[in-house]
């Protein structure tokens, strides 16, 4: 090789090696919300429900609705979903798309809400409308009765805390929220029909309905599941929601107001071990709270009723799905 | 030497501008009334993406994704310094999108169709012979257009999307340096006007190799830059992918082997090593040329 071309070389290769490393990119910025459900492995469900619920791409740009342009998220991980059976993006299809929605909207609210703003009582606002309380119990504090694991992590458009529970609010009375999840509005299989149809059989809709001042309950709702259960404790075939009517109308009476209380409608995070008595006065006994949840139980149960969905906000209440029939 | 050069020249021509759909161009020219005709295999998969500013595990929805083509390159040297190059492929995009969740989303495991056509022009303007050894400048300008109707607006279901459907403009400026023993280094560097909302791109790839009459093997590094786009998920992002900012560097090797009366076969892998809004694919390829 004579000199004229080692020097050809020399600047060629000068050249190649300024134009590849010319060909890079570096820029620092945060994750927007929808990019660290989607980049975190304790998130996956989230990131599933965020997808098929129509919200990731809102949760990647700016809130239009707020001065900040800021969302705050409260995001449940993957063990949050995983106590609604909802283990996956799979599992995702067992509910109604716009409850799916609807419910991912009641985790969201305008502006940055910060991390120790959260004080014992105060409440926030959601871009769904209904409300969430803050209840401190403890070292821990609570949305509604979700653990707040982690707090402010910070996102190009907002701010995200990490919590143990699903949310869940429906934005109707008890009564009216009974009746959606009967019309398959909330699970795309229609649950709640036999509670549904015990109320109306004994004429109590109209004391769980809600109206300006009317009082606000804690009820425990029974599954499906749990009154056919019961038909086969007691011998009686309860098969379809019309058996109930079987029974005689005091005695049905009786056990549903065995399932309410006048309390102002408790999460779970505000309740402790002990008795608390129903409208039917009798007492029942509340089991030590453990991971968010307690037991249950009638003064004539021979097992304990466990809460299956805790913690659904109601207009008028808070009711908890229980696997069992509380017997007065 | 002269007549020998040629020969080398189209052996090594021949595959080098195949390989996994690197730049368009290489820095060889055919001669006068040679070419050559391939039919290319290539096939990538990816689990992971890079994003801005962590990468995602996983790819949403789809889990993992295929994306296998197939596809018909010419090239053809009207003049000793002018040559045209043209190129289409068939692509295939594969998800693993549970059917549960397709069922849910109204989506679909596989687009696939004929993308985009290519046509290029080579023109070398300049050439030095230092006796065992020689340098060549070559620009190259073409234009790459979607052919098939494959969609892209297609919300998250465009993860699989074949194209972008832009209609781009690249000039390419490449200096290519040879030694008579076979031994080459290639660097190139070029702009790519992209329709629509595509960003446009800065395009580069640095490639070392050898070729004789028996063998050829190469070695290359590739950059595309984008001048502006939104990131998936980042600011701006409406769902629309032909509008991310896809910039990535990629790496990989090739081998080519001239079997007999002008037919050769190459085998390739590359690799993408860091980019944003893009899969991070490990891919092969293969092929089969004709050279005249």
């Amino acid at each position: 090789m004579n000199l004229n071309s080692k020097y050809s070389l020399l600047a060629f290769v000068a050249l190649s090696l300024f134009g590849t490393t010319s060909c890079q990119k570096e820029e620092d910025t945060l994750p927007t919300i929808a990019a660290i459900a989607v980049t975190n492995a304790d998130f996956s469900t989230l990131e599933d429900a965020a997808v098929q619920g129509g919200v990731a791409v809102v949760l990647s740009n700016p809130n239009p609705g707020d001065p900040s342009g800021d969302f705050t998220v409260f995001a449940p991980n993957n063990a949050a979903f995983s106590r609604l059976g909802l283990n996956n993006g799979n599992d995702l299809k067992v509910l109604n798309d716009a409850f799916l929605t609807s419910t991912l909207l009641y985790h969201v609210s305008n502006g940055n809400l910060a991390g120790n703003s959260l004080s014992d009582g105060s409440t926030s606002g959601s871009a769904l409308g209904p409300n969430r309380r803050f209840i401190v119990r403890g070292p821990d504090t609570y949305i509604n009765g979700s653990k707040i694991l982690a707090t402010d992590i910070s996102a190009e458009n907002g701010t995200v805390h990490v919590i143990d529970k699903v949310l869940l609010a429906t934005g109707a009375d008890i009564v009216q929220s009974a009746l959606a999840l009967t019309d398959s509005k909330v699970f795309n299989s229609p649950e709640l029909t036999f509670l549904v149809e015990a109320l109306i059989y004994c004429e109590l809709t109209g004391a769980l309905t809600g109206s300006a001042g009317s009082p606000s309950f804690t009820v425990f709702a029974p599954t499906d599941a749990a009154f056919k259960q019961l038909g086969l404790d007691l011998g009686v075939a309860l098969n379809v929601p019309a058996d109930i009517r079987q029974l005689p109308k005091e005695v049905v009476t009786a056990v549903l107001l065995n399932h309410v209380i006048a309390d102002g409608g408790k999460f779970t995070s505000e309740m402790n071990a002990g008795m608390v008595t129903p409208l039917g006065g009798t007492a029942l006994t509340l089991g030590a709270f453990n991971q968010g949840i307690l037991s249950i139980q009638g003064n004539s149960n021979s097992t304990v009723a466990n809460m299956v969905i805790p913690d659904v906000l109601t207009t008028n209440g808070v009711v908890h799905v229980i696997d069992r029939v509380l017997l007065p | 030497m002269h007549f020998n050069r040629f020969l080398c020249t189209a052996v090594l021509l021949s595959f080098s501008f195949l390989a996994l759909a690197q730049s368009p161009v290489s820095g060889f020219m055919n001669g006068k009334g040679h070419g050559a005709i391939a039919v290319s295999y290539t096939a990538e998969n990816y689990d992971k993406v890079f994003l801005v500013p962590n990468d995602a595990v996983g790819i949403p929805v789809f889990n993992e994704v295929d994306v296998t083509s197939i596809s018909l390159y010419a090239t053809y040297s009207i003049l000793n310094n002018l040559d045209a190059v043209l190129s289409l492929p068939y692509i295939q995009a594969r998800g693993q999108a549970t059917e549960d969740v397709l069922n849910e989303l109204g989506f679909e495991n596989e687009r696939d169709g004929i993308q985009d056509v290519s046509a290029f022009l080579k023109y070398r303007p300049f050439s030095a012979d230092f006796g065992s050894s020689s340098m060549d400048l070559v620009l190259a300008g073409g234009v790459k257009t979607p052919l098939g109707d494959y969609k892209v607006a297609e919300g998250l279901q465009s993860i699989l999307a074949i194209g972008n459907r832009a209609t781009s403009f690249t000039g390419m400026a490449i200096a290519q340096f040879r030694t008579d023993m076979g031994w080459f280094v290639g660097t190139q560097a070029g702009y790519s006007l992209r329709s629509g909302e595509v960003p446009n791109a800065f395009l580069c790839e640095i490639k070392a190799g050898y070729g004789s009459s028996r063998f050829y093997a190469d070695l290359w590094f590739a950059s595309q830059v984008s001048d502006g786009g939104v990131n998936i998920l980042g600011e701006g992002f409406q769902g629309f992918f032909p509008a991310t900012d896809v910039s990535f560097n990629r790496a990989g090797l090739n081998i080519y082997v001239p079997i007999a009366g002008g037919f050769g076969v190459s085998a390739g892998v590359s690799k993408y090593l860091n980019g944003r809004n893009v899969g991070q694919a490990t891919g092969i390829s293969g092929s089969v040329v004709y050279s005249f």
